[in-house]
């Protein structure tokens, strides 16, 4: 195959450059690298260059005057200090927590009960699950926009039901409130991100063959006992996969800020991907918003590793 | 050995919390046919006492929602088809191929599947006024956006394409047809469905952006129906009325496609998003 | 004019470190029905593969036809395939699937459909051209397969195991037919099974592979009666040769098997004395007689009848095997005595386990 040893017989039957891609295209791997090559050129430039643009910027001075320079100010770790310094910093980082925990914890408790539910054989059981899922195709600022009215503190409908089934004496202002605002957008986040949840539960429940059930029962399980033995140690890895891609979900949430609390009252709602936008776009502090972003993406990188583990078993399998 | 009275009360309890899940859904629609009086009452009324039904054409014509709602489908299709165009071809050869290459390849996926678009924004944003992007800002939430929705469209049709029998494919080749020829001919007609599936996925949800189209359309003539919604959501909204108006509107197509297609987005989706 | 139709001249196939194929050298005539066989990896499906051009070989030649193949595309190498999988297309009708290689080629409509016609009747698919792949018996999808391979008159048929997802009385039936139809179109085919029953009955030719390696080839009988390694004499035959350790007599013209009172078998010729052997007799081979007088006295472990077959399965370790035809008096506990003529005692080193 050396082509400086037989010059002639290599051009004679390899053909011309052209013609030799050509012809990897319809009968080799060319064609396998033509698809790749494509799709992978524009996730780099739209994906890949960005990330790496964001660390960049986090390091610069990005303001109004060098915000189209290509040449910046280099700014050390000054951003990352005044991020962190700011006065509302603890209280974003309060909040994410309570936001991330309450909706992953909501999600999965609900829709593993949900799962578990319409596991049991009955008519319409696939049907009327599926119709939970509308919540995950709808828009998530409409969603925001109808528990933001839900939730109104003085005519909402959620504190009608609860005042009328005593729960309450007065009405919470659930958006309005430091105490509760961010409970507001995570029982909207909860009631989105819920139906999916028990979407991917359902089919590792659906996984499990049923002569496990019916061994453990003729060896005496009673129905909880079975939950605990056979259910929960098959549903290992889906359940890695759906906390996992729950914490994911939870970390991209933003629609429902702007919907229904805009971060208010005094920062109480304000989360680190709602915070990282503000500063980038009402506040027109890019250096300090990509600096949030790489904090981001650094808990992110954290919950797909733990993604990637849990469901490497399929991935190669 | 479910005895059949025991399936109808669990059928009965099934609608029952299904009735509960989607109570916010029906409630938009209620609340939108409701008078302004009629919104505030205490308590609130579950059946509108008057339905007002003029508000649609109202909130219609006064919100410019035709503007609105072309620019959502305009970016919507244009995220589909670079998507599709894009993706379908990685797709297949992440489920034909088993190596190293492809591992890395499809934790690059993963990894991009998992970022946030307000990590994002901020770079893409000052990335995008730099080569002057900007000056078609739908085009570049179109770029913004199909970046976002690629690697969970490729996950989901690998998932399909794995599901074509390999053996297929090297018949069509023994049998004469190029590697071009038999993707065409014989690979791709037989994952038409769940690449169809995957592509109204990415339809509705690009159809619902709202993160980079607010942050990078400023001109309210290209803006798309989120940002139109946001123009008058906010923590002191009143108008309740024209706000659920508003989101019927914009959610109804959604929801008929979804309801019609219930069955087979929920398959394409089990089968890939665990894979 | 040679009459060579498929050459292999040093053919490698390495996967990263993996190495399928050593050293690959055979021949096949024009005309021949070759079966290769061998256990699971053996390396007989990716050399079937590389005739077709779905893998590509990385050291030595491959010519079909006289011309070499090593790099050209599988839809230039005019040879046709069967899968294991029937690989039918399942978008569409039979018809469809049958002429698919002919619209290919260009070939105008009517004259393919009058192909069609005219194979679909050879294979008995004549009223079912309208229908899918999923409307047909697992034996009528088969037909296809072959009707697809045969209506395009290649240089080589390749077949991929095409008869393991039959059950068994179609599978015996559809043996006899492919062997037919082989010889009816003069056609040169390379067949693969790991089923050696299925080997022996249809090929003229049978190539055992193991490991990469070709360890013999040979008419089916050729290798039956003169199995060159312990392996392919394993392999070969049902139930297996049973094999024994052992050890060449003082005088060198017999064998002493490491059993109870090391019973002795002639060998019918002179071999190093002492000499340690594994020694192969075939269940069939053996004969039971008067165990008073027999060399080879063994107590009878379990007797297992399928009426007109007998086994026989001695209480010793290695366990010997014995077939008879029709019932036994035996039982377990009694001793069998058993006779073998000496050419069927087969020899093998114990080291290259090559045939002494």
């Amino acid at each position: 195959m050396d082509i400086s040893e037989a010059p002639a017989v290599n051009s004679r039957r390899r053909g011309n450059p052209v013609s030799r891609i050509l012809s990897s295209i319809r009968d080799g791997n060319g064609f396998d690298i033509l698809l790749v090559a494509a799709p992978l050129v524009f996730l780099v430039l739209l994906a890949g260059l960005p990330l790496i643009y964001n660390v960049l910027m986090s390091f610069q001075q990005v303001d109004m005057f060098t915000l189209g320079a290509w040449i910046r100010p280099f700014a050390g770790f000054d951003n990352y200090i005044s991020v962190i310094s700011q006065p509302e910093f603890p209280l974003v980082v309060r909040n994410t927590i309570i936001f991330v925990v309450g909706s992953m914890a909501g999600q999965f408790v609900l829709g593993f009960a949900l799962a578990l539910f319409f596991a049991q054989n009955f008519p319409g059981a696939a049907t009327i699950r599926g119709l939970f899922l509308v919540s995950w195709v709808m828009p998530g600022l409409v969603v925001g926009a109808i528990w933001s009215w839900i939730l109104a503190g003085d005519f909402g409908v959620l504190n009608a039901i609860l005042r009328s089934l005593g729960l309450i004496e007065a009405a919470i202002f659930w958006k309005s409130d430091p105490n509760f605002s961010i409970w507001a957008v995570t029982i909207a986040n909860i009631w989105l991100g819920l139906a999916f949840n028990m979407l991917l539960l359902s089919v590792g429940l659906a996984a499990i063959p049923k002569e496990l059930y019916e061994a453990a029962a003729l060896d005496g399980a009673n129905a909880w006992k079975r939950f605990l033995t056979i259910t929960l140690p098959m549903m290992r890895p889906t359940i890695g996969a759906v906390l996992s891609l729950g914490l994911i979900g939870t970390l991209q949430q933003f629609d429902l800020f702007p919907a229904i609390t805009e971060g208010g009252p005094a920062n109480s709602s304000t989360v680190a991907q709602y915070w990282a936008w503000q500063m980038s776009f009402t506040l027109y502090d890019f250096a300090r918003g990509a600096t949030i972003s790489v904090m981001m993406f650094v808990l992110v990188l954290f919950a797909s590793i733990l993604y990637v583990r849990s469901t490497r078993s399929e991935v190669r399998g | 050995m479910t005895r059949p009275w025991t399936q109808w009360v669990l059928l009965a309890v099934a609608l029952a919390m299904a009735a509960v899940y989607l109570f916010p859904l029906y409630w938009m629609y209620v609340t939108s046919l409701k008078t302004n009086s009629e919104i505030f009452a205490n308590p609130p009324s579950f059946w509108p006492a008057d339905p007002q039904f003029a508000i649609y054409p109202g909130v219609w014509a006064r919100r410019s929602m035709s503007t609105f709602l072309w620019n959502s489908t305009i970016i919507a299709a244009g995220v589909t088809a670079v998507t599709v165009i894009l993706g379908t071809g990685c797709a297949y050869v992440l489920a034909r191929y088993r190596n190293a290459w492809v591992d890395v390849g499809l934790f690059c996926i993963l990894m991009l599947q998992v970022l946030p678009a307000s990590v994002m924004i901020t770079p893409l944003f000052v990335g995008f006024n730099q080569v002057g992007l900007l000056g078609s800002p739908r085009l570049a939430v179109i770029l913004a956006s199909a970046a976002k929705a690629m690697p969970f469209f490729v996950v989901l049709v690998r998932a399909t394409f794995m599901s074509v029998p390999r053996e297929l494919e090297e018949a069509a080749l023994v049998d004469g047809n190029s590697r071009v020829g038999a993707f065409f001919t014989i690979v791709l007609p037989l994952a038409r469905n769940g690449i169809l599936v995957c592509a109204i996925l990415t339809f509705m949800s690009a159809f619902g952006e709202y993160i980079y189209s607010k942050s990078i359309i400023q001109d309210p003539r290209f803006q798309p129906a989120s940002v139109g919604l946001s123009g008058f959501l906010g923590p002191n909204s009143s108008d309740w009325n024209a706000i659920m108006a508003y989101s019927a509107i914009y959610v109804t197509p959604i929801l008929a496609v979804f309801v019609l297609l219930q069955r087979r987005i929920v398959s394409g989706l089990t089968s890939g998003a665990l894979k | 004019m040679s009459n060579v139709q498929i050459e292999l001249t040093g053919v490698d196939k390495h996967y990263g470190q993996f190495h399928a194929l050593k050293d690959i050298n055979l021949s096949i005539e024009k005309g021949t029905f070759v079966a290769l066989v061998g256990p699971s990896g053996c390396g007989k499906s990716t050399l079937l593969r590389s005739l077709a051009g779905l893998e590509t070989i990385t050291g030595g030649t491959m010519k079909i036809a006289g011309e070499v193949m090593n790099d050209v595309p599988p839809r230039k190498r005019d040879v046709a395939m069967v899968f294991q999988s029937y690989a039918l297309y399942p978008h569409m009708r039979v018809a469809e699937n049958l002429t698919y290689s002919l619209r290919l080629k260009g070939t105008p409509k009517e004259q393919a459909l009058a192909a069609a016609e005219e194979v679909a009747r050879t294979t008995g698919l004549s009223h079912l051209l309208g229908r899918f792949p999923r409307e047909l018996s697992g034996g009528q999808r088969q037909r296809v397969a072959m009707g697809r391979a045969i209506i395009r008159h290649p240089k080589a048929f390749l077949f991929d195991e095409p008869l393991s997802n039959l059950d068994a009385a179609l599978r015996v039936h559809m043996r006899k037919e492919i062997r037919a139809l082989h010889d009816r179109l003069g056609a040169t085919s390379v067949y693969v099974t790991h089923d050696q029953v299925e080997a022996m009955t249809m090929a003229d030719r049978v190539v055992v592979m193991r490991d990469g390696v070709i360890e013999q080839e040979g008419a089916p009988l050729e290798l039956y009666d003169k199995p060159a390694s312990r392996f392919v004499a394993g392999f070969i035959g049902s139930p297996a040769m049973n094999f024994v350790p052992a050890m060449i007599s003082e005088d060198g013209q017999a064998v002493l098997l490491d059993l109870p009172d090391a019973p002795r078998l002639p060998i019918g010729r002179a071999l190093e004395p002492g000499r340690r052997v594994s020694a192969g007799l075939r269940p069939e081979h053996l004969t039971v007689t008067n165990a008073e007088t027999a060399a080879l006295r063994l107590p009878v472990g379990v007797v297992e009848s399928t009426g007109s077959m007998t086994y026989i399965s001695s209480g010793t370790d290695p366990e010997i095997t014995v077939v008879i035809h029709g019932r036994s008096p035996l039982s377990a506990g009694e001793v069998m005595g058993l006779t073998i003529a000496p050419e069927n005692v087969h020899l093998f080193d114990v080291e290259s386990e090559r045939v002494i």
